[in-house]
């Protein structure tokens, strides 16, 4: 079989193997009508062609995902095949565990880690078929102060839709790696935004579940009590998709819960008639940050939906939104620190200046304050459920900001602290980072879905009905 | 709570990390250490306190489930 090029085209679609989702892929792959291995191929090719200035990996696995195609190929060829997933390449952020793999968190202290263990996630989307092309960029152990100070031994991802941009973090190459179409789709994690951040930055839908909905098993931590796992992608189907292989109860995790996982696709397209969305317009003093693009979006996105037949309420958070922060913040400290202690302790030298001043603020914490965030949490967490299930889900700003230059470098903090999306750390309820179109200089706007505790589905299904009606998705960066 | 002054020396944060066994630290790094130490103390501060002793905080874990 001949090997494609990077830009080896679908004759069925008319575009590049690399731009197909994960559905429209699956389709083809489950007819007969396209390989796996010439999918596999085309990734590989798109890494090699793109990646030296994109740096949306750190570790590529080339051999091992084409001996994976090769497999997929002949199971499928037999009459084996095991649904959506088979032969659909991902990757992962480098702080899923994969066994035999390195794994350095892009970090200096981790350099050399193999693990012995695979993340649940990953096993489960092996176990599906999807096959693994390598491991992603990130700030280091997927953390940090919030600041990008190009200390690591990696060089930092870029923005595939502005070279010159941040991709949002921390799960920088996830972001990078699927707008850009080196990796179908990708897993990232998310202690405080660090899915919907990097999806916000690059125009994808990116979805953190409900705390425990998908298991963190064997990814190297960062916060107990606030870290989640889950997917960014392409569209909201493929979200679908992966999070139908990867969600549900792990024994392995002591947060996840044994909850039944839906059909995530069977009311997919069902729409929003009749379900009641709350729009937080008011976030107080701090949503005045909020970009104009992205308020203007976020208005547009209600009134898309209204014509579609849901009832659109105008709510507010039960709390200012500086609590959810300081909330999010303090826990953050505290639990982090408490992980890595002897990293701290023995070896801050070898850490970038991001994550070392993190751990700084771990080291300062005293014990009464951070049992006040969590006594606060508590609260927080019974309020903002009341206000989720007095509705069927929730539309409210993410990012405030579209990427910003690298070389404004007092921009890139401020990218990932006005934010919206801690609320959803601290509470646990499923949100979703879903793409609300452009701004004037054609940078991805963004905004959030949310839902109640383990109602993934409707918010999958509200992000599905405005992306349908929506043509954001025709667009890819030009890279 | 009286007026307390809670900003941190880089003195103070030097003898609280040789108390607390931190090794190799850099050197340069002890000034922004005590501006953290500040700002870390500052921000617990500002943390709303529950009023009632029968708030408890999140647990990550209820015992009847509990797995792993």
């Amino acid at each position: 079989m001949n090997k494609p090029t990077a830009s080896a085209s679908f004759a069925g679609t008319g575009r590049p193997l690399h731009h197909l989702g994960v559905a429209e892929a699956s389709r083809l792959i489950g007819a007969g009508a396209l390989s796996p291995v010439t999918l596999v191929e085309a990734f590989l090719g798109r890494i090699a062609a793109v990646d030296g200035t994109l740096h949306s990996y750190i570790t590529v696995t080339a051999e091992r995902a084409r001996a994976a195609a090769v497999a997929a190929e002949a199971e499928i060829r037999a009459g084996r095949w095991k649904g959506p997933l088979h032969g659909i390449p991902f990757a992962v952020k480098d702080n899923y565990y994969v066994a035999g793999i390195r794994t350095t968190a892009g970090s200096r202290l981790m350099l050399d880690h193999v693990s012995s263990t695979t993340a649940t996630a990953v096993a489960r989307l092996e176990a599906a078929g999807a096959i693994l092309l390598g491991k992603l960029n990130t700030w280091e152990y997927g953390t940090g102060n919030g600041g990008v100070y190009h200390d690591l031994p990696f060089a930092v991802a870029r923005n595939p839709w502005d070279l010159a941009r941040f991709t949002g973090g921390s799960s920088t190459g996830a972001g990078a790696a699927v707008a850009a179409g080196t990796a179908m789709f990708a897993l990232g994690s998310d202690t405080g935004g660090s899915i919907r951040l990097p999806a916000a930055a690059c125009g994808l839908q990116g979805f953190k579940a409900s705390f425990g909905r998908v298991s963190r098993a064997h990814c190297l931590p960062n916060c107990w009590s606030l870290d989640h796992t889950g997917p960014l992608t392409w569209t909201v189907e493929d979200n679908a998709i992966v999070m139908q292989a990867i969600a549900g109860f792990d024994p392995d995790d002591p947060s996840c819960p044994d909850e039944p996982v839906p059909d995530y696709r069977k009311n997919l397209h069902a729409g929003v008639k009749g379900l009641v969305i709350g729009v937080v317009r008011d976030l107080g003093p701090e949503g005045e940050a909020l970009d104009a693009a992205n308020a203007a979006a976020l208005e547009e996105a209600a009134l898309i939906l209204e014509a579609q037949g849901a009832i659109i309420r105008e709510v507010r958070l039960p709390a200012p939104l500086a609590q959810y922060r300081t909330v999010t913040k303090v826990i953050n400290w505290a639990e982090s620190l408490s992980i890595h202690e002897a990293d701290f302790r023995d070896r801050s030298a070898l850490m970038g200046q991001a994550l070392r001043e993190k751990m700084m603020a771990g080291f300062t914490v005293r014990a009464a304050d951070y049992l006040a965030a969590t006594r606060l949490r508590r609260s927080l967490v019974a309020a903002t459920d009341a206000l989720v299930r007095s509705c069927d889900a929730l539309l409210m700003a993410g990012a405030f900001h579209v990427a910003p230059r690298f070389d404004e470098p007092e921009t890139i903090t401020p990218f990932t602290a006005d934010t919206a999306t801690t609320v959803f750390n601290v509470t646990g309820h499923p949100a979703l980072s879903v793409c609300t179109g452009f701004d004037a200089g054609g940078l991805p706007l963004n905004a959030q879905i949310a839902g109640r505790f383990f109602d993934e589905a409707t918010v999958l299904r509200v992000a599905q009905a405005y992306e349908s009606a929506t043509p954001w998705r025709d667009r890819r960066p030009a890279i | 709570m009286p007026a307390t002054d809670l900003t941190s020396t880089t003195d103070e944060v030097r003898l609280y990390a040789a108390r607390h066994g931190l090794a190799g630290f850099p050197e340069d790094q002890f000034a922004r250490l005590a501006e953290i130490a500040t700002m870390v103390r500052e921000t617990g501060l500002a943390i709303p306190r529950m009023p009632s002793e029968e708030d408890e905080p999140a647990h990550l874990f209820t015992a009847t489930p509990l797995r792993g």
